[in-house]
């Protein structure tokens, strides 16, 4: 924590006051100001850094949004992996504060629920599962796996390939798993790979795929969720654990949007001395899909929706999991045979 | 005002939130000339279809919905497709034995109910003996009784005994459509249910009917002791309006 002093007091002292651009709230009617710097002085920043990008996005570009700024589809990417290469090496604990650690319980569930591994009771050849971890990057979903095919499926067979758009969160990822028990069985691979186009991997041979808190910085959510029916086996469950965008309540709505756009940023910028790419964090999960929403694109990519079609419920209810109040979603999808 | 105005303007009366239970397109109704939709989508059917058999081996749990769903040609991992494993399994049983009980047992449709309670005790008998269809489920009954029981389950539970009754009722060719509407299900779904756990004790196919045949008989006597009481009190209530009435109070 010491280390974190004098950056945090230097950027601190940096700080300039909050730029132009800021956000009404469609339901607490409060204004967000945006922290994010403009386009042109990031631009300026990556000319320095010698990574040239088109100045501007050309008239026929697509745009998406970037936390609360458009940006052309072209440079989205890019800048995700920016972020992630900025808040790579104090990943987790960040997570930590501004969770309040409640992630890992979320996590431990999510990777619960789904119980990967094969029991080797109920199969006659021991052969495994194939989980493929995308957005994975720092390897706490895959140790997880691991962890809980190996001690609760005494499935010693079933590999996970962590996949990351960055590799500085891969390296993250490195590092963690020298020094686990995985290391020299091969049960671990790394790819460095953009979610939406997966060329390595063979359609129709991944068992289950998963995304923890990585889909919301997408640029085609729809296009990654074509590229894991793809890649998945008839009968391989996509799994996806993500911040929701909104709570049901709106008093903890309020209450939660004042910790997210008041609290994270300064906890980045007083422990990871990066304010922007903390902004941009609490942004996208803004700009992401609601529960409702995000089942339904999850259903359009083809997938069966688990205990959407169960009896006596309609529209798109129960098709996914709140957890602490609906702060984060489990969403999982099937595919069909 | 034409119909269609005058079902907009009933929609539009009504409270925001309720609206869209209003438009619901599921018919909340029995129709004989609309069959219902299958519960259970087809690849949910196939898993559990397939997972029943497991269930003498390895009770109502997560293993047989697992071997069912490699038996079905998935793999281990689809059983994520519920999202409570065990359960599952058991809603599956008691959902399609109370669809099927509608192809067992079929009573002349003409005839007026004459009597009631025997038809009643047919479609009691019937639907225990579901419970012997797949061999040696029985035993692993109490299994499914425990699972009904937990605390999140317990509404889903009784949601389906209601089904249940609802359809026996349904079938017994009863139409009532007062108070005793209410009263008939819940005394029958006690009755039921009672029947089951004796059932799933351990007792023979001949103790399990005598002790049907006096649980309806109770139920006939408590249910006309209710009515009675029921007449009673409103015969007293109305005699004291009317006293009131005469002594010039304004109710």
């Amino acid at each position: 924590m010491a280390s974190f002093v004098p950056r945090a007091s230097k950027r601190l002292r940096l700080a300039g006051p909050s730029s132009p651009s800021s956000w009404v709230c469609n339901d607490c009617r409060r204004t967000f100001a945006s922290s994010i710097r403009p386009r042109q002085q990031q631009q300026q920043q990556q000319h320095h850094h010698q990574q040239p990008t088109p100045p501007h996005p050309s008239q026929d570009d697509k745009t998406t949004h970037f936390g609360f700024e458009t940006v052309s589809e072209s440079l989205k990417a890019g800048r995700v992996r920016d972020v992630f290469s900025s808040v790579a090496a104090n990943y987790d604990t960040m997570n930590d504060l501004m969770s309040l650690g409640i992630h890992r319980l979320w996590k431990d569930y999510f990777v619960r629920s789904l119980n990967p591994g094969i029991p080797p009771s109920t199969t006659s050849s021991p052969r495994g599962q194939k989980i493929l971890d995308i957005a994975g990057g720092t390897g706490d979903i895959a140790l997880r796996h691991l962890d809980h095919s190996t001690t609760i499926n005494n499935d010693h067979k079933t590999s996970v390939i962590i996949s990351d758009i960055n590799p500085e969160m891969l390296a993250e990822g490195m590092k963690r798993f020298a020094s686990s028990p995985y290391k020299p069985t091969n049960r671990v691979s790394f790819l460095e790979a953009n979610a939406e186009d997966l060329p390595t991997i063979e359609s129709n041979s991944i068992d289950l795929y998963t995304v923890a808190f990585g889909i919301r910085n997408f640029t085609h959510k729809q296009k990654a969720l074509a590229e894991a029916f793809r890649v998945l086996k008839p009968g391989g469950v996509f799994a996806c654990l993500e911040f929701t965008p909104n709570l049901s309540n709106p008093l903890l709505n309020a209450i939660y949007k004042r910790w997210s756009f008041g609290a994270i940023p300064l906890i980045g910028q007083v422990v990871a001395a990066d304010r922007d790419s903390y902004q941009y964090l609490v942004e996208s999960i803004e700009k992401f899909p609601s529960q409702a929403e995000f089942a339904g694109m999850i259903r359009d990519a083809g997938f069966l929706i688990p205990g959407h079609n169960s009896p006596g419920e309609g529209g798109l209810e129960g098709g996914w999991e709140d957890l602490t109040m609906g702060v984060a979603a489990i969403h999982k999808g099937i595919k069909p045979a | 005002m034409s119909v269609p105005a005058l079902a907009l303007r009933n929609l539009l009366r009504a409270p925001p939130p309720l609206r869209p239970l209003l438009l619901t397109p599921h018919a909340s109704y029995h129709s004989h000339e609309h069959p219902d939709p299958d519960p259970y989508p087809p690849t949910e059917s196939a898993i559990l279809a397939a997972a029943l058999p497991h269930v003498p081996n390895h009770g109502f749990t997560p293993t047989s919905l697992r071997l069912g769903a490699t038996d079905a040609g998935y793999l281990d991992i689809t059983t994520n497709l519920f999202p409570s494993p065990a359960f599952a399994l058991v809603t599956y049983h008691l959902t399609t034995q109370r669809l099927a009980l509608a192809s067992r047992v079929q009573f002349p449709a003409e005839e007026p109910a004459a009597n009631p309670r025997d038809r009643l005790r047919t479609l009691i008998l019937t639907r225990l003996r579901g419970n012997l269809e797949h061999p040696n489920i029985l035993p692993r009954w109490p299994e499914a009784l425990a699972l009904m029981s937990l605390a999140e389950n317990i509404p889903a539970s009784l949601r389906e005994l209601a089904f249940l009754s609802d359809e026996m009722l349904f079938l017994a060719g009863d139409t009532s459509v007062d108070s005793s509407w209410y009263s008939k299900r819940a005394s029958l779904a006690a009755v039921y249910a009672a029947a089951e756990v004796f059932q799933s004790s351990g007792s023979g196919e001949r103790e399990v009917e005598g002790f049907v045949e006096r649980r309806l008989e109770e139920r006939g006597r408590v249910g006309g002791f209710v009515s009675g009481v029921g007449e009673w009190v409103g015969g007293e209530a109305r005699g004291v309006l009317d006293l009131a009435r005469s002594l010039g109070w304004r109710v």
